[in-house]
């Protein structure tokens, strides 16, 4: 696989905000935010549920778009950077396709974003990811942690400038959620690769990211903004740790009160 | 439990067979009816003929499937990719299906000469419907996950639709197929009706003019079988395809809000010039003869200016509601009641939903000449024909409906010991509503064509005799008048029932109603 460091965006908010509907089914989903992430950074938004999270982070895809407010990523619209194959997302469930193999979900991921085909580096991130050899079974045939390993390795393997990860691995019992927060993080981390990532585990958030945002409950509006030193820190069980994990759960504990 | 049903279902087909013959020994020489062992020994002397036949009827309904799904794939997409032409081109869809056959036949006939063109058209029309809506329901049925995935790469509508719906659809659109097979028999026979040189359905018209009794229900029972066939082949190649095959709801497609009569008004205004339009232009484009291509504008000519007319149209149109309503009605309740008895009973329905599914495919209005030569050409045996004719999917409906009462809501009721009644009363009807009406509208337009294809094959009266009539000696001002008239009254019908189901809906199954 071609490395090549800092290939990440920066992610610029502009007092973006998402209100749903009108008249009395509307649901202000996100306060005005303003952001900037940094390029080659994991920001970790954490947050009550149902808070704008997903919301947030569909934006910032060009999924949805904002009632307010632009969204930059690098010097491209959302939407720019989407039609160049440039970002990635990863949703809560795998979201697979059931008739495809392994294999073929993957090299999905290298279609849609228009580039050509190239089975070796399917099958050398299949490696990566450690599912060697399960190339050509079908998702039914998977466990639901490597199910999760094949929707990451199809959000990598186009070689996206921005990955969004949307509670990757909400789905998977928590001795392999823990297996997956040690060996997925690098692939996307070495390359630089600019990385948004929501999650409900405090202990996730401070293992895989250099950067927490504490949301409000709705609309979600950012309460606490922690740095995490992804040198020293993500060691888990060291006082260290338990610090900033604390930090953030205290700034959680404050919203939900 | 797959097998003792399998044998459960062979006993109770040579049951019937037993039943069939007793009843054929008590009426010997009936004019009436034929035991199998008649219908037996007349295929057995007529081997060439017959195989000739089905082979004839097959080829026509081959292409007739072939051409008609391949138009409802095409319309079904189109309404995927640009999908604010959807109400349109559903409502156009459900007009043409509207169009009764028995008039269409004979003016094709004269379009194409003797050829097959008419038993294939008809065919085509006879299944694109039901291809169409299982389609529109299949490509839309994704989750939302995989429709961003595309999305997320910055693809369109086209790229979702190749590589996701497509796919994805597959189960629906054989569910589809499989209903369209017989239903592609069906057509193909009443274009065989209009004055084919062969196949089955010429062989059912010169046996019935001759009062020859075995030939005819030999003739029918063969249909049946064959028909019953290939919804079996179908469904056998599509279970080999797809793990789950899909339980098919028609649900009618979501509405924003409430629309009030003025905008629908508008609609509907807009939609019959549209019809009009297409009308006239089609028939131009071609370069259709006007002495049997009527345009709009010559009908409308023809009925403000002929009493006469207008006052036989309406007199065959009557007589022909009158027995189209209490066939209807009846054949829905009793469906539906069938299936709610069955369900509080498991066991029989387990029994009964196979032979159901068989019967489904059998192509009832072909077996009208029998019933009305037992029942008569009064009302009654035209209410049953279409009673029969829309008992059957129903029935079938609303069995897989009340089979799809949530778990938990049925554990909820059991740990109140609610009893069967009032679990049936609380839960399982509401949630058999939408398959009902899914089948209501559906059964519209095969009352009309049961309706019209009884009278004018067998009793000699109402619209589908004044349409065979007219189309013999060549009236074509009056054979148009009478379609406009059947299309417009069904396609009213349909969009009646339309809204009654979305009013009861948004009470009963909120869920559904937003799609
Ligand atoms: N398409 C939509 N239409 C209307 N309301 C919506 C829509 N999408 C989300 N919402 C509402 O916006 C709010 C925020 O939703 P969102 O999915 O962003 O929350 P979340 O923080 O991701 O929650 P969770 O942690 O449960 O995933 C919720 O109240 C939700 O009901
Ligand atoms: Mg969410």
């Amino acid at each position: 696989m071609r490395c090549s460091p800092m290939s990440g965006a920066a992610v610029e908010l502009n007092g973006v905000s998402k209100v749903f509907g009108t008249g009395d089914a509307k649901v202000d989903a996100v306060a005005p935010l303003d952001l900037m992430l940094k390029a080659g950074q994991t920001t970790a938004l954490v947050g009550p549920s149902g808070c704008g999270k997903s919301t947030v982070l569909r934006m910032i895809a060009g999924l949805e778009d904002p009632t307010t407010g632009t969204v930059q990523i690098g010097t491209e619209t959302p939407k720019a950077l989407a039609r160049r194959g440039a970002v990635s997302m990863a949703f809560q469930d795998p979201s697979l396709l059931p008739w495809r193999t392994l294999h073929s979900n993957i090299a999905l991921g290298l279609k849609l974003a228009r580039k050509p085909s190239n089975p070796d580096q399917v099958n050398a991130l299949i490696d990566l990811v450690g599912l060697s050899g399960f190339g050509d079974r079908r998702p039914a045939e998977l466990s639901g942690g490597m199910r999760q390993r094949a929707a990451i390795a199809r959000c990598l393997i186009s070689e996206p400038e921005l990955v969004l990860l949307d509670e990757p691995f909400g789905a998977v019992d928590a001795i392999t959620r823990n297996r997956l927060n040690l060996e997925l993080p690098p692939l996307w981390r070495d390359r630089g690769t600019t990385a948004v990532l929501v999650t409900h585990s405090v202990q996730e958030a401070v293992l895989l990211s250099d950067r927490i945002l504490v949301l409000s409950p709705r609309p979600a509006a950012v309460v606490a903004d922690i740095t995490v030193d992804q040198t020293t820190i993500p060691v888990p069980n060291t006082p260290d740790f338990q610090r900033v994990c604390d930090d953030v759960s205290d700034a959680l504990g404050a919203v939900a009160a | 439990m797959t097998r003792t049903r399998g044998i459960h279902g062979w006993l109770s087909a040579l049951a019937a067979l037993a039943l069939w013959e007793i009843v054929a020994q008590i009426y010997p020489n009936s004019f009436v009816i034929a035991g199998p062992l008649d219908v037996l020994r007349h295929m057995a002397e007529n081997t060439g003929l017959l195989s000739r036949a089905v082979t004839a009827t097959l080829h026509n309904a081959a292409w007739g499937f072939l051409w008609g799904n391949l138009g409802a794939i095409i319309l079904s997409c189109t309404v995927i990719l640009l999908p604010r032409s959807e109400r349109t081109i559903s409502l156009l869809a459900l007009t043409v299906f509207c169009l009764p056959l028995v008039a269409t036949g004979p003016i094709l006939r004269v379009l194409y000469g003797p050829g097959n063109g008419p038993q294939i058209a008809l065919a085509a029309l006879a299944v694109y419907y039901t291809t169409y809506l299982a389609l529109v329901v299949g490509l839309r049925a994704i989750p939302q996950n995989w429709s961003d995935l595309t999305r997320i790469y910055g693809r369109g509508r086209m790229t979702e639709l190749f590589y996701i719906r497509a796919r994805a659809s597959l189960p629906y659109l054989i569910a589809g197929l499989q209903i369209a097979a017989p239903a592609a028999i069906l057509g193909a026979m009443i274009g065989e009706f209009t004055g084919a040189d062969r196949g089955l359905g010429v062989l059912t018209l010169r046996a019935m003019r001759s009062l020859d009794v075995d030939a005819t229900w030999a003739l029918a029972s063969l249909a049946a079988t064959v028909s019953i066939l290939v919804y079996g082949i179908i469904g056998w190649i599509g279970r080999r395809l797809v793990a789950h095959p899909a339980s098919i709801l028609m649900t009618p497609p979501p509405v924003q809000g409430r629309e009030n009569w003025s905008r629908s008004l508008g609609k509907a205004v807009a939609l019959i010039a549209l019809v009009l339009v297409l009308w006239h232009s089609v028939m131009d484009i071609f370069d259709l003869n006007r002495f049997f291509a009527k345009r709009p504008l010559d009908i409308w000519r023809y009925l403000t200016t002929n009493d006469e007319a207008r006052s036989t149209l309406r007199t065959a149109l009557t007589e022909t509601s009158a027995l189209t309503v209490p066939g209807y009605l009846a054949g829905l309740g009793l469906g539906a009641g069938l299936a709610i008895l069955l369900t509080l009973v498991p066991a029989l329905s387990a029994t009964v939903l196979p032979a159901a599914i068989a019967l489904r495919s059998v192509p009832i209005i072909t077996t009208a000449p029998l019933i009305v030569l037992a029942l008569g050409r009064g009302a009654a045996g035209t209410i049953i024909i279409v009673a029969v004719m829309i008992f059957f999917p129903t029935l079938i409906a609303c069995l897989q409906g009340l089979r799809q009462t949530p778990g938990q809501i049925i554990d909820m009721f059991d740990s109140y010991a609610a009893g069967r009644l009032r679990l049936m009363r609380w839960a399982r009807i509401p949630a058999m509503l939408p398959a009902f009406f899914a089948s209501a509208r559906m059964a519209i337009p095969a009352a009309f064509l049961a309706v019209t294809t009884t009278e004018w094959l067998a009793t000699g009266k109402g619209i589908g005799n004044l349409m065979a009539l007219t189309a013999t000696t060549s009236n074509y001002n009056m054979l148009w008048s009478a379609i406009v008239v059947v299309t417009a009254a069904a396609t009213l019908a349909y969009l009646v029932v339309e809204r009654i189901e979305r009013a009861i809906l948004r009470v009963y199954a909120s869920e559904q109603v937003q799609g």
